[in-house]
């Protein structure tokens, strides 16, 4: 009998440790329970790289943890899925736009001076560019105050055009708009000359308000000693000229300035300059902070967005946790009815099997999902057969005119190779699930597997030991606590 | 060991004697089913044994939470679809805006939520048409939106690993058992997996159908769970038949399996029955996001119970009985 009262006082011990454990730490709640947004990224394979492989996986999930971190958003997590997808969660937040910007851009900064001769064809497509451009933004002002445009006559434009060399698109005036800037920009790119710099030799990037406009700001920008050199470099051999040096963003001109003939000896030296290029706050800070995190070596597509409001996620917690201890509450009063002082026993054991579950939780840490939820509630279900299992075998035992000690112990030895194969076999398809699933799958994995192997724990540690520790109480240790009087053999039997 | 002559038995199946009922019942069940996988698959409308969800066809869909105060505003699915028609989209990285000229609008919960169904947008583009609908369908609970984004990729994949994992389930438990047990009780474990599976699938193949209901990943995990508990079940009831065949050499087969069946009858039923209560309490309290997978589930439980009382156990007396001849 002492052996069964030092397993109740260990099983009692590792009770209290869970809950005190437990008490502490919270558990982990996915972005379906408290709500949040998910993205997707795919990386593309270009250029040289044909295919994704875990270097390239690696290097553009180290570019995009910068840029997250730029983010500030607290806890946010980025993982690497399979073999080319990367996951970022940002919980609480709730508008993904800003993010979604952010991880997309490839973020490739170059600095390039302007061929020889290139000047006057230089300035008119600028020139192009801003006027197009204008015209856009005036537009778009305009819709989003509520007012039609009117329809547009570029036929003001089509001189310069046509001295550069551009035809005159058709569609509707936006469109066509829209198509000048895309070739501007196109055109743009072939009156430079290659990259003598570009932001992997960046030290840090900021931005600051110009000081004659606050509401303009201007991104600034540091180099490493290689890089200082190469601006060094690149600014004296346009300095005095009126050549420009052009600033490109994912083959974009963002910004193109002169360089003063003060420079002409040692160019801009000191590894600093700053970009201005119309930026807004927000534009100005997105900028700064893919510059920080450096360019990524592959293109990557945003494939999925998810986002779950936070009350929404309360509602869906609200209602599960409902739903699990109401159908826990009832399976409590079904074992007492259907199985007597056992049933009691096994309602002590599934309450220490939750706790424990929890505690596992915790302690790995599982983030827990509505899947995740739905695996414990489900994994609740296998623990329960677990002691009908034995249960039924004690009375087996019993209904045979067995002593009420040894029914017990041959109720347990014997349902154990039932119990070991049903909760093998589920485990099986467990670790297949976990190992080759994805996302909420993985997530229902875990709960389920987690709670088949503490099943195991409970069915055959813990209901056994308090079945044992009370039968030391002789008034518990009768059958009629176990079976209906008229279900036992008679004695002359 | 008490002799198991004096044993007194609750319930009693002759499980061998209707054996042929069991089998015209199962048989039924599959052919409906099978019928209706095969009349989603050649239905144009959908063209997979299965009506699609969002996860796997990919999209965004948008559930907005309303605001109602007491009341909820009479709102029309059909005046926000028109709404939504008129809306201009912001273009994003120089690519055209999706078509939004046939959204699908559907309000839940007695209309105390909207849910909108569209072709992919961008994150901002599904901001500006909250905006939109905001003063028709509004005002929408602060927080209470949530956004779904998914390339049609992503579903390829899911479907993809799903079936991968779901086969190496399968091969893991066949071994296992072919290990413990031997190669009939393997194969007969997976018939009546794919038997609960198949029949599963085949209810919301007609649900997909009927109520236009589609399946999502939840889904695949629910048709994940099932084979696990279906296993579960059925290698309980072989157990006993083991230990009986062991115990009682000498009887019939048929006994055999008459007596296991009825000694584990109890159990599989009160497992079945402590199963269903967590899961008719989801689907009473759950909410909406777990309603169908906990039906699904339940359904699983209920056909599971069946195999493996009825099917698995009937199928291994004709087997057997093939196989000494």
């Amino acid at each position: 009998m002492s052996r069964y009262q030092g397993w109740f006082a260990f099983v009692l011990a590792l009770a209290i440790a869970a809950g005190m454990f437990l008490v502490r730490t919270p558990l982990q709640l996915g972005l379906d329970l408290r709500g949040g947004s998910q993205l997707t990224v795919e990386l593309r394979p270009a250029g040289e790289i044909t295919s994704v492989g875990d270097k390239e996986l690696e290097a553009v999930k180290a570019v995009l943890d910068r840029r997250v971190n730029g983010l500030g958003v607290a806890e946010s997590t980025l993982q690497t899925v399979g073999t080319n997808q990367l996951v970022l969660q940002l919980p609480g937040e709730q508008d993904p736009t800003a993010a979604a910007r952010i991880l997309g851009d490839t973020a490739l900064l170059e600095f390039r001076a302007q061929s020889p001769d290139s000047e006057v064809n230089f300035r008119s497509l600028r020139q192009l560019q801003s006027q197009a451009s204008a015209i856009l933004q005036l537009r778009e002002n305009q819709r989003s105050r509520g007012e039609t445009p009117e329809p547009l006559n570029l036929e003001t434009l089509s001189e310069t055009l046509a001295e550069l060399g551009v035809a005159l698109p058709s569609g509707d005036g936006d469109a066509q708009l829209k198509t000048i800037l895309e070739r501007v920009d196109a055109e743009l790119l072939t009156l430079l000359e290659p990259a003598a710099l570009t932001g992997k030799q960046l030290v840090s990037a900021g931005r600051q308000p110009l000081q004659n406009n606050p509401n303009s700001w201007e991104v600034t920008l540091n180099f490493d000693s290689e890089g200082a050199e190469s601006f060094a470099d690149l600014t004296k051999s346009i300095a005095g000229t009126d050549r420009l040096l052009a600033i490109t963003l994912d083959n974009r001109l963002i910004s193109a300035a002169s360089v003063g003939p003060q420079f002409k000896n040692a160019g801009i030296s000191g590894g600093a300059a700053t970009i201005s290029g119309n930026f807004s706050a927000e534009t100005a800070r997105e900028l700064e902070v893919k510059l920080r995190g450096g360019s990524l070596p592959l293109p990557v597509e945003v494939i999925e967005v998810r986002t779950i409001g936070p009350t929404l996620g309360a509602e869906n917690i609200r209602r599960s946790l409902q739903a699990a201890l109401s159908g826990l509450a009832l399976v409590a009063v079904f074992m007492v009815v259907a199985y007597r002082l056992p049933g009691v026993v096994a309602v002590v054991a599934l309450s220490l099997y939750a706790l424990f579950n929890l505690t596992v939780y915790a302690l790995l840490p599982v983030t827990l999902t509505l899947p995740g939820i739905a695996g414990f509630i489900l994994s609740i279900g296998m623990a329960v057969d677990a002691n009908v299992l034995i249960f039924e075998r004690i009375k087996d035992e019993l209904r045979r005119g067995n002593t009420l000690i040894r029914s017990i112990d041959t109720g347990f030895s014997e349902a154990f190779s039932s119990i070991l194969d049903g909760h093998l076999t589920t485990l099986i398809s467990c670790a297949a699930l976990f190992l080759l699933g994805t996302g909420l799958v993985k997530g229902f994995a875990a709960t389920l597997g987690i709670g088949v192997l503490l099943s195991l724990f409970t069915a055959l540690t813990c209901t056994r030991t308090l079945l044992r520790f009370l039968m030391g109480y002789a008034g518990l240790r009768r059958p009629g606590n176990f079976l209906p009087q008229g279900q036992l053999p008679t004695k002359a039997a | 060991m008490a002799d198991s002559s004096s044993e007194i038995k609750v319930l009693r199946l002759q499980l061998s004697a209707s054996r042929r009922r069991v089998w015209l019942v199962s048989g039924l069940a599959l052919i409906l089913s099978v019928a209706g996988l095969l009349a989603c698959w050649f239905n144009p409308e959908i063209g997979t044994p299965l009506r699609p969800g969002l996860d796997f066809t990919g999209g965004t869909q948008i559930q907005l939470e309303r605001d109602c105060g007491s009341s909820c505003r009479d709102l029309k699915a059909l005046a926000v679809s028109d709404l939504i028609r008129t809306v201009e989209l912001p273009t994003e990285s120089d690519q055209p805006p999706p078509n939004i000229r046939s959204p699908r609008v559907q309000l839940l919960d007695g209309g105390e939520s909207l849910l909108l169904r569209l072709p992919t947008l961008s994150a901002a583009q599904g901001q500006t048409l909250i905006a939109a609908v905001e003063p028709v369908a509004g005002p929408f609970v602060d927080g209470g939106q949530a956004v779904d984004t998914i390339g049609p990729s992503l579903g390829r994949q899911l479907l993809r690993t799903t079936l991968i994992s779901l086969l190496a389930a399968f091969a893991g438990i066949a071994v296992y058992i072919s290990f413990r047990y031997d190669g009939r009780y393997a194969v007969l474990a997976l018939v009546a997996l794919a038997h609960d599976v198949l029949i599963v699938c085949g209810i919301f193949a007609w649900l997909g159908l009927l109520l236009q209901l589609e399946v999502d990943s939840l889904f695949a995990v629910a048709l994940l769970t099932i084979a696990g508990y279906s296993v579960n079940d059925t290698v309980v009831v072989f157990d006993r038949i083991r230990e009986r065949r062991r115990q009682d050499a000498d009887l019939s087969l048929q006994e055999q399996v008459d007596q296991a069946v009825s000694a584990t009858l109890t159990r599989t039923l009160y497992t079945s029955g402590t199963t269903l209560l967590p899961l008719v309490a989801l689907i009473l309290f759950g909410g909406s996001t777990l309603y169908w997978f906990a039906v699904a589930l339940a359904l699983g439980v209920v056909v599971g119970s069946w195999s493996s009382i009825a099917l698995a156990p009937s199928l291994l007396t004709v087997w057997d009985r093939s196989g000494d001849a």
